[in-house]
Parts: structure tokens; sequence; C-alpha cells
């Protein structure tokens, strides 16, 4: 994942979002979010990753106003979702969008700047530029029926920044698309965050946020589990660390591989220890005690798909948990 | 942008969209086509063959722009949900109710644009008969456009929180009692049951009376009509629309786009 220089401000703010549905025409309400809160800081690519059905549609579609909460507030920047004022500095495309297929390119990016305010006079440049942005140039006259699905993700991006807006929400934005069609959106999205937008991107896929993301959120169930970027992923409670040692005695190791519950590789002259990070002042002590030199010293990161999978896990438990007490509880 | 440009441009999407339907031409076609056979059915007659030419026509007019206004009013809100079209709309800093209000008007607008054309064809068949036109049948024609208008409203309203199945047979079942009531209104104050008199007298306050907007038997017969008799089935009409599209923008404002 990517690292980013640290700043206070949130563009988006989650405190307690709950919200159930009704399937069907059912009494029964079923609670799809639990309260969930986060932050997203101004100038980030933030992920939002979770398994299908966990509540990253739901959550998108909350803090775009189409589904109201039981429960909760959010704002973005600064403004309380509930009114419709920052909208007009926000940008979004949802998953798998369909778009009115009967206009062209140009008509539908002229459409989506008529509602969003784009003054009259700005609208054929910026139309021009934002076509040219997303690499459909040549493709402007062409009505949307005619357009592959990755023109059309694409177009729909166009429509997303159609206001020049401030934070861009995106949806499963690399969903459905061939390689090639997934590294266009990924260089659009780095660009776009370059040129100072905050992007709030949700997703299951691990590999496009490792390379797209500064930090993420990780929902499993209706619950954040996780929130953070890579130097969190340390505290996790994955990993620990890895300590290198040469001339380290064999008793010594011993006692302490039995003590410190070490993990030990490799023997002789070059001992790899991997070792809690709350033990590491200990095994240094006594490695250094015995006469050992350490070699080095590396904090173990785990990698995102292991954060995750252990998210998902603990999400299941706990599902599983609540089941059985409320199985109990009848 | 004001709220009235937001407005213009989500009622000329809902035009354009329309336009570009090949569904509706089909059903323009068989508009314009049963008005024309009121050639065919008039020679039939010996006596009154103007009368049900013209008889056939406003009443074609004003059926298909019937059928045309469910149609296409029940699916209004429907279609842009089922293809979520609607979550990147009002995403954007537009409110629900302008949403609501520039599909209404952009539906209006077809819809007239489709009886301006089975009106031209109203009128070329008249002419072609030598069937006499005067401004009764403008005025038939303009109070038949309102009815429609107030019809879209009645299907905006079912949309904005049913089915397009629903919506329709609450919309044509809403289009059959308002033109009822008038006549139920009539039965009812000739009952000596009081309660029955009451009823009625409430079912003709509670859905809009249509046969108001109708002007066909005074057009194709040369009655006189009054100024009153078109001004106030228009103020009728407007007042109408005004609440039925309040109540939609209320029922709209509240719903869950999953």
């Amino acid at each position: 994942m990517r690292e980013r220089t640290e700043t206070s401000e949130d563009a988006v703010s989650v405190e307690g979002l709950v919200k159930d549905f009704r399937p069907g025409f059912g009494l029964v309400r079923k609670r799809v979010l639990h309260g969930i809160s986060f932050d997203v800081k101004r100038g980030e690519i933030f992920g939002f990753v979770g398994p299908n059905g966990a509540g990253k549609t739901t959550t998108l579609k909350l803090l775009m106003g189409l589904i109201h909460p039981q429960e909760g507030s959010a704002r973005i920047l600064d403004h309380d979702i509930r009114e419709s004022e920052f909208r007009r500095h926000v940008g979004f495309l949802p998953e798998n969008p369909y778009f009115y297929d009967y206009l062209t390119g140009v008509e539908f990016l002229e459409f989506y700047a008529r509602v969003s305010g784009v003054p009259r006079g700005e609208r054929p440049a910026r139309i021009e530029q934002l076509l040219a942005d997303v690499g459909l140039s040549h493709a402007g006259g062409e009505r949307l029926r005619n357009y592959s699905k990755g023109m059309l993700q694409r177009i729909g991006i166009a429509q997303a920044l159609i206001h020049d807006p401030t934070v861009v929400f995106l949806d499963e934005p690399m969903s459905g698309l061939d390689p090639i069609g997934r590294k266009e959106i990924r260089d659009l999205i780095l660009r776009l965050n370059e040129g100072g937008k905050t992007i709030f991107m949700n997703t299951h896929i691990l590999s496009d946020v490792e390379m797209l993301c500064h930090r993420v959120a990780i929902i499993v169930k209706g619950q954040i589990r996780f929130e953070g970027g890579p130097e969190d992923f340390l505290s996790a409670g994955h990993g620990g660390v890895d300590v290198v040692l040469s001339q380290m005695p064999p008793q010594a190791l011993l006692d302490l591989e039995e003590q410190l519950e070490l993990e030990v590789r490799g023997q002789g002259e070059r001992i790899e220890a991997n070792v809690a990070e709350k033990s590491l002042p200990d095994l240094l002590r006594g490695a250094l005690a015995a006469g050992a030199e350490v070699v080095s010293v590396t904090p173990h990161r785990a990698s995102l798909e292991t954060v995750f999978l252990d998210a998902v896990e603990q999400g299941n438990q706990d599902d599983g948990s609540a089941n059985r007490a409320e199985g109990g509880a009848r | 942008m004001s709220s009235l440009g937001r407005i213009v441009a989500i009622a000329g999407n809902t035009v354009r969209e329309a336009i570009r339907n090949k569904v509706l031409y089909a059903l323009l076609f068989f508009g314009v086509l049963l008005i024309g056979t009121g050639i065919l059915v008039s020679s039939l007659s010996y006596v009154e063959g103007d009368r049900i030419l013209q008889s056939v026509g406003l009443s074609s007019l004003r059926l298909f722009g019937a059928a045309i206004a469910i149609f296409v009013g029940v699916n209004l809100i429907h279609k842009e949900v089922d293809r979520r079209t609607i979550y990147t709309v009002l995403s954007k800093p537009l409110s629900r109710a302008e949403f609501l209000i520039g599909k209404f008007a952009g539906l209006v607008a077809t819809l007239w644009l489709q009886v301006a054309v089975m009106a031209v064809a109203f009128v070329a068949v008249s002419l072609l008969s030598g069937a006499p036109l005067t401004g009764g049948h403008a005025a038939a024609v303009v109070l038949a456009a309102i009815e429609l208008a107030v019809l879209v409203a009645v299907a905006t309203l079912f949309s904005s929180f049913t089915t397009p199945m629903l919506a329709s047979l609450f919309t044509a079942g809403f289009y059959v009692v308002g033109h009822v009531t008038r006549d139920l209104r009539e039965l009812g104050s000739q009952s000596d049951v009081s309660s029955v008199q009451t009823m009625t007298a409430f079912l003709h306050r509670s859905f809009p009376d249509l046969e108001a907007f109708n002007l066909t038997t005074h057009a194709i017969h040369g009655l006189p009509i009054t100024q009153a008799q078109v001004v106030w089935p228009l103020l009728y009409g407007v007042a109408y629309m005004g609440v039925l599209l309040t109540l939609a923008c209320l029922v709209f404002q509240r719903r869950d786009f999953r």
C-alpha cells in the first residue's frame, strides 16, 4: 500500500451508522449495518474493503443520500449528508453503472453538466477535457449503447467528475474489466489523486487496494473490523518482528526459545528468529547477554490479505457466537 | 444553475428518451390510424357522418393519449431505479422534488407533442371529409391535453412508491372512476337514501372529475362553449396536479433506493 503525508482534516466522517432493511414484504427488519464509524482524510485514496454482501454498497448509498440511516450520522466536507449542498463537491460512480444509452457520450456529459450546475459557457471545454482525460475523445459522438464495458466505466467516471468535485466515490470501479481496462482505471484514479482529489473506493479486489490506497477500512457483516494504513498492519496482531543473530550459543537459544515462544530458522553461525513485538526487548537482552551479535531487526509487516482474511474470520466467529447466544436465549 | 434550470434539464432528457423510444411511435401510429378510420366508420352511416367522424377522432385522441400517459407514466420512476440511472442523477446537487417534477414535466411535454400530432391528423381527416372545424374543437383538444397531464400526475404519484403493474392498475382505475363520478353523483342525488347521496358526493369530491375536461359532445354538436367551461377545468386541473405532485414529492423524499 502507498504512504502519504498525514493530514488531520476529514473529507468523510462517519459516526455510528445503522441501517435496517425489510427483505421482501416481511415485517421483520434485517440489520445490514451495525453502527459503523470511520474517517477518510482529505487527499487520500481510501479503500473500503469487504466480501460480497458486507455492506459496502449500502454504506456508499447512505453517504450519497440514496437511502436513509436508522441511526447515526455522516459528514462529507463538513456538510451533513442530509443536506444536498455537499453534492456540489462530490462525484459518484455506482457499481455496474447503467446510463442513458440513447444518449451520445457528449449528450450524456452535457446532461450531467446541466444538472450539476456547470455554467453553460464552461460546458463544451469541460466535456472535451474530460473525454480526453478518460481516453474517449474518439467516442464522444457515439451512443452509449455501443460502448464497451470499459468505455462505460470511463464515461461513468467522467460524469462523476463533470462538476470538478473534491471527493470522488467509486463503487467497484474495476469490476468486470479486463487487465488493460483495470490498468487504465487505476492510472486514472492515481492521476485524480495527484490532482488533489480525495478518492473513496469500494472494492473487494485486494491487489487494487494495495496498489492504490493510502488507507483502508475492512467491513465484514456490517461491522468495521479494521481501519488504518500499512503502518497499522503491524499493530493488527500479525507478523511480529524478524531478528537475525550471529554467534548465538545453542543452549542460550534453546532457553530463549522456550521462554519467549520464538520461531527459529537456521542453525550455527546465522539464526533467524521471529518474535512477538512485546517480547523483542527480552530477546535482545538475552541474546546480547549470551554474547551473540544482533545482525538485523525487521518488523514483519502482515499483508492486506492476511488482515482481510483475519477480519472475515473474526466476523464469522462473532456471528456464530451471536447466533448461538440467540439460540440459547430462545 | 437555478432549480428551474435543473428541472428543465431532467424534463429535456425525459423528452429525448421518449422521442428515441420506438414503442411510443407505434402507439402514436395506431392513434393516428384510428383517427383516420373515422372516415371509414362515418361512411357506414347515412346520417351524422361528420359527427361520427369527429367523435371517433376526438375519442381516439383522448383514449390513446390516456394509454400513453399510463404506459409511460407508471414506468417513469421505476425505469430509472431499475436501470440504476437514478443513482448518478440523485448524487448530483439536485433535490428529489426537482427530479420528480422534471420527469413529470418531460412526460407531459412528450404527451402534448403526441396530442399535437394526433390533433393535426384529426384536422386533416376533418378537412378531407369536409366536416366543420370550430373553436370548440380546439377547446376540446386543449382540455383533453390538460386531462392527460392530470393523469400523468396520478401515474407519477403511484410510480413514486409502487411497482409499474400496481401503478398502472391504480392509474387506470383512477381514470375510469374519474369519468363516472359525475354520473354517480347525479344518480346518488336522485336517491332517497341520504347515505347514498353522501357517499356519491364524497366520491365525486375525492376523485378528479375527469368529465370536466370532456368537451367532445359540445365540439362535435356545435354547442356553445362558455369561457367558464374552459377556464374552470383548467384551474381545476392545475390545482389537482399541484396536490398530486406535492404528495408524490413527499413520498419520493422518504423512499430508499436499494
